[in-house]
């Protein structure tokens, strides 16, 4: 009884030090993407040799201070539709059912709760989603803190690598690894507006 | 079996390089037209990537066979042509070399112009020789397959050359091209 109470009066206190430090830790700043300065590109081995395109649309929000990780978040979505590899028949065929298949799969997804420090910036943990296959991914990135015009700004940029069929992008005779690589790197320069 | 050419006939080397090119070409055909009946997909793009490859190797193979012509003997043309005969004989000897080096070098520069590096069999990559280009992509496919039909038709001719001096004229400028034969004129090879 008497160890049941100490144990409530400690469970108690680390509770109201939790919430204190919730309240003390520094509020997030709530992100958008500025598309018109981001990019977000892919590359890949074709025939050989590396081939790069990018998706043109996506949108994310990043809740972050780099004071309070704890409660920041990353989300983004990528219009799987706005493929861009420079070839408007390549671009087609990565539409297709066998590939992207963006018609039953018109976004990619990535959402992270956690974001962790690292040696070199921070690292989002969370689950990918790609052509309706979530697994479990993270993101290294740095983030760059700015003010500009009075108005406060990020720029967030990584670079990380996937392999596309654990998503199952490559069905049928695209399964084949030997003209296209299994192995696509994925980069992004994004810069974000507070919001 | 000589390895150099002499007055008279073609050396293992020159030989070596001549049937390897010829195996090469029919292989650049066949790879060349069973890509054409494919809609885009995996199957088109290894058949054309082999395609590319294999046009490299010509690339290549070509250089280093007219580096060896330059330091060796070529064989005479019979005497016995007519005139007009020796000049029709140099000019598609002359048409076969640069279309030899027209067709890959086309294909390459298409690549490029498409924005499609060219790999050789995944080894290495080649230098883009243009930057991306799609009008001028057009317009190389054209050349591209235009000089095939050119190549086809300069073939023909040789054939049909090599054939007449052989059965007709029952010389020896066919059987100099020959391994394991023997020609009348110079050693025995």
């Amino acid at each position: 009884m008497i160890v049941n109470s100490c144990a409530a009066a400690l469970l108690a206190t680390a509770l109201l030090a939790a919430h204190a430090a919730a309240a003390d830790a520094p509020a997030v700043t709530h992100y958008v993407l500025d598309p018109a300065r981001s990019s977000l590109e892919f590359n890949f081995l074709q025939a050989g040799a590396q081939n790069k395109g990018r998706f043109r649309t996506l949108q994310v929000s990043l809740d972050f201070s780099s004071e309070n990780l704890a409660a920041s978040r990353l989300d983004v979505t990528i219009e799987t539709n706005s493929v861009d590899t420079g070839d408007q028949e390549r671009d087609d065929t990565l539409r297709s059912a066998d590939l992207l298949a963006v018609t039953k799969f018109p976004q990619a997804h990535f959402a992270a709760a956690k974001i962790e420090r690292t040696a070199a910036g921070y690292d989002a943990i969370g689950k990918l989603t790609v052509r309706g296959v979530t697994r479990d991914a993270h993101i290294p990135f740095t983030f760059k803190a700015a003010t500009e015009n009075g108005a406060p700004a990020g720029y967030m940029s990584g670079k990380t690598s996937l392999r596309r069929l654990d998503y199952g992008v490559g069905q049928g005779d695209w399964k084949a690894t030997d003209q296209v690589g299994n192995d696509v790197g994925v980069s992004f320069a994004l810069r974000l507006a507070a919001h | 079996m000589p390895l150099r050419n002499t007055r008279h006939r073609w050396g293992v080397l020159s030989q070596l390089f001549h049937w390897l090119i010829v195996a090469l070409v029919i292989v650049q055909v066949t790879l060349a037209s069973l890509a054409d009946d494919l809609p885009p997909g995996a199957k088109k793009l290894a058949l054309l990537a082999r395609h590319k490859s294999v046009g490299i190797t010509i690339l290549m193979l070509v250089i280093l066979r007219l580096s060896w012509r330059s330091l060796n003997l070529t064989p005479l043309l019979p005497t016995t042509l007519k005139p007009y005969e020796r000049l029709l004989a140099r000019f598609t000897h002359a048409a076969l070399y640069v279309l030899l080096f027209a067709m890959p070098l086309s294909g390459w520069t298409m690549s490029s112009a498409r924005g499609f590096p060219v790999s050789w069999f995944g080894f290495f990559t080649l230098p883009d020789l243009v930057p991306k280009n799609k009008s001028l992509y057009a317009a190389l496919l054209t050349t591209h397959e235009a000089l095939a039909w050119v190549l086809a038709a300069v073939v023909a001719l040789h054939v049909a050359a090599a054939l007449k001096h052989h059965f007709m004229l029952r010389d020896d400028v066919l059987r100099r091209m020959l391994p394991f034969t023997t020609t009348r004129q110079g050693p025995r090879a």
